[in-house]
């Protein structure tokens, strides 16, 4: 045993006195979770805005007297049309096709809404044109009230809450018109809305919550897609494999003590992330959960059984490098790690399913109850687990100790 | 040197594609002794030993090592073996200690750290990391990461080769040092004074077979009784070369260097000062010696050892 820990203390040493590990290993995943946190911490502070708003509309086709539900349709249609040439609306509309099922298109667009797709879901309850003019000319019963409008939020999206700050200007207009009509201030009037927060928790969630686990997979992929090959890879072309070779260490022992050691990395690279998250960003969320440290366990296997597949396929150092880089971008952007995919055209969506990476982001965030799954428990854990099999048989096939004569 | 053989080679064989690297190569090592394989670069030396490591595989032949006989080296030959590798690396930003800490814990019963340090005198640099040391220390290095375990057979592959003389005789010390401990030392080189100055038995190894065999004075007696006379001589013509054929029964030109081989020196002394004035050659670093093993490789192969 005292083998693999020297071994795994002899990668820790040295990814930390190597500065180009060190940069890898604990710098850039800290420098992206700065940059990202202030960036998108402050999105909608300036720059143009386009957001995807689902808008169901119960009352259409229903009596509108008054032609508040038209109204509200006109102003939500002008929010979904460009003010200028070549710009962007402020809204982009999804609405159900003609004769569409409403209950079905309100739920998919709902689940479109906690997968990330849309930023908010607005909905006009049937009879509400017909009730806000009865309100209005007095023909009301007593103590009726016209239905509610539902805003639909993701409280793990920042775009979401500017979505429905904007929604509820829309419905003040909205609330100026219909005492304008009535022609006398009565708070009464107003049209009702009820805000309907999206997600698994109840706590209010930050955008650098939402990050941080994308943050932490991310150099936890980091590590394993490009430290891991590197390492060994470096140690293959510079003959240090070759040299263990000569002495009793057996090949099992090696990879025990190099993951040991690169796990103990990932572990100070997640503490290092964590406390700055935490006291630099004021992220509430924790990962005491079993659920979460699973996650990131199992992401740290996969991604590190990913560079043993790399490293094993690789002849030199440069070769595995390049590998690397070339799955690094797909792998990566066509996860969910650091925006949406739901709305991928179907040959990406393909990669996205066979991307272990996409697993792993959903299962971290959703242990976190910070996303909804979009993929059942058992796909979770069971394509890491694939790939890790994978990896592993392959590389313990394919591996060279040596440089090739 | 013991009686008592430690490793028996048998009929050795290893193709690379259609090259045979080692071709049937036979040999003996016995306890404390060192035995040494030399030839020039691709002669299939290194090969062979790392057949003996346990690094590459035969594709035949049988080694017997430690009183067993086995296709090729399990793990517990390599508890008592020691391997210094001809291009082996170390993690360059580990120091000296950490490096031979982490090889101590490969085997069963490790030597003192400091037994080792002090056996291949880097105790002042224990603290240092391997790239800020110099080749001879990073050398010297991987001996002591061969000695960690106190082993009973050492492979020493091209020890001294691009390293200064001093660093050279540092490493011959060491080499000596363990055969006086008793440990046998298999040795490769394409050095033949080294191969002269520290084996007890010589194997010269060309295209994948042993040529020769047998002690460095075995080996050179092989000339019998004569003495060789070297010099320098640039330019030298061929006329004049020719007339050379009347000092001694036997010459070669390499270059700017003149070799001949005599039985009665004091005759072809006389001889070979006329032919000096006769064809106002200087005869530039003039040496009479016995012949050495490259003289033996020479005649054996028509090539030199370096070519």
């Amino acid at each position: 045993m005292k083998d693999v820990l020297f071994l795994a203390r002899t990668h820790v040493i040295t990814a930390i006195r190597e500065r180009i590990t060190l940069f890898w290993f604990l710098v850039f995943p800290v420098f992206m979770l700065v940059l990202l946190a202030l960036i998108f911490g402050q999105i909608g502070q300036e720059g143009e805005i386009n957001l995807d708003v689902a808008w169901v509309n119960r009352d259409a086709g229903g009596s509108d007297p008054g032609g508040f539900t038209a109204a509200v349709e006109t102003v939500f249609e002008q929010l979904g049309t460009p003010q200028a040439s070549g710009q962007l609306p402020l809204f982009t509309l999804h609405r159900p096709d003609p004769g569409e099922d409403l209950d079905a298109f309100l739920e998919e667009q709902l689940t479109a809404l906690r997968r990330g797709r849309w930023d908010a879901v607005v909905v006009l309850p049937s009879g509400f044109g017909e009730a806000t003019y009865a309100r209005i000319t007095g023909t009301a019963e007593p103590g009726e009230g016209a239905p509610g409008v539902s805003v639909y939020m993701s409280e793990t999206s920042v775009a979401s809450e500017m979505a429905a700050e904007i929604i509820e200007q829309v419905l003040g207009e909205v609330d100026r018109e219909i005492l304008t009509r009535a022609g006398r201030f009565d708070p009464s009037l107003a049209v009702e809305s009820e805000t309907v927060w999206v997600g698994a928790s109840d706590e209010e969630t930050r955008y650098v919550d939402f990050l941080l686990p994308g943050i932490v997979l991310m150099g936890f992929f980091v590590n394993g897609l490009f430290g891991v090959p590197g390492a060994i890879l470096f140690n293959r072309d510079r003959k240090v494999l070759r040299r263990y070779w000569v002495t009793p260490l057996s090949v099992p022992r090696y990879f025990a003590g190099f993951a040991l050691g690169h796990l103990a990395l990932c572990g100070l690279q997640f503490v290092l992330l964590y406390l700055l998250g935490r006291y630099g960003f004021g992220a509430t969320i924790s990962f005491a959960r079993p659920g979460a440290a699973l996650t990131l366990l199992l992401a740290a296997v996969t991604f590190m059984a990913f560079g043993f597949l790399i490293a094993s396929l690789a002849r030199t150092a440069n070769a595995g490098m390049a590998t690397a880089n070339i799955l690094n971008m797909p792998m990566m952007f066509l996860s969910g790690m650091f925006f949406p995919v739901g709305g991928l055209p179907a040959f990406l969506k393909a990669v996205v399913y066979a991307n272990p990476v996409s697993y792993l982001v959903n299962g971290l965030r959703l242990s976190l109850g910070v996303e909804s799954a979009s993929f059942s428990p058992g796909l979770l854990i069971g394509v890491p687990l694939g790939w890790i099999a994978l990896s592993v048989v392959v590389a313990s096939r394919k591996l060279k100790w040596d440089v090739e004569r | 040197m013991e009686d008592r053989v430690l490793l028996r080679v048998s009929e050795l064989v290893k193709h690379y594609g259609d090259v045979r690297a080692v071709d049937g190569v036979s040999f003996e090592a016995h306890v404390a002794s060192v035995f040494t394989l030399l030839g020039p670069n691709g002669a299939g030396k290194t090969t062979t030993l790392e057949i003996l490591e346990g690094i590459r595989e035969p594709d035949a032949g049988e080694i017997e090592v430690f009183g067993a006989r086995l296709k090729r080296i399990t793990r517990d030959v390599k508890q008592r073996m020691g391997v210094l590798l001809q291009d082996g690396g170390f993690e360059p930003y580990l120091k000296v200690r950490e490096i031979l800490r982490l090889f101590a814990s490969f085997y069963e019963n490790p030597v003192p750290l400091d037994e080792v340090l002090a056996q291949v005198a880097l105790e002042d640099k224990a603290g240092a990391q391997v790239r800020a040391l110099s080749g001879g220390q990073r050398q010297r290095l991987a001996v002591g990461a061969a000695l960690i375990n106190d082993p009973e057979l050492i492979f020493l592959d091209e020890p001294t080769t691009g390293l200064d003389p001093q660093a050279r005789r540092n490493m011959w010390s060491i080499v000596t040092g363990l055969k006086e401990r008793g440990k046998t030392v298999l040795l490769t080189t394409h050095y033949m004074e080294e191969a002269e100055a520290l084996s007890d038995l010589v194997c010269i190894m060309d295209h994948g077979v042993i040529i020769a065999e047998g002690s460095p004075r075995e080996l050179t007696r092989a000339f019998g009784e004569e003495t060789m006379i070297e010099f320098h001589a640039e330019g030298l013509s061929d006329a004049a070369a020719g007339e050379l054929s009347a000092c001694c029964k036997g010459f070669r030109v390499d270059g700017a260097t003149v070799t001949l081989e005599t039985k009665d020196l004091p005759t072809t002394m006389e001889a070979l000062f006329a032919w000096s004035r006769e064809q106002d050659v200087p005869l530039h670093n003039l040496i009479v010696r016995q012949p050495n093993l490259e003289d033996v490789f020479l005649s054996l192969t028509g090539r030199r050892l370096r070519e």
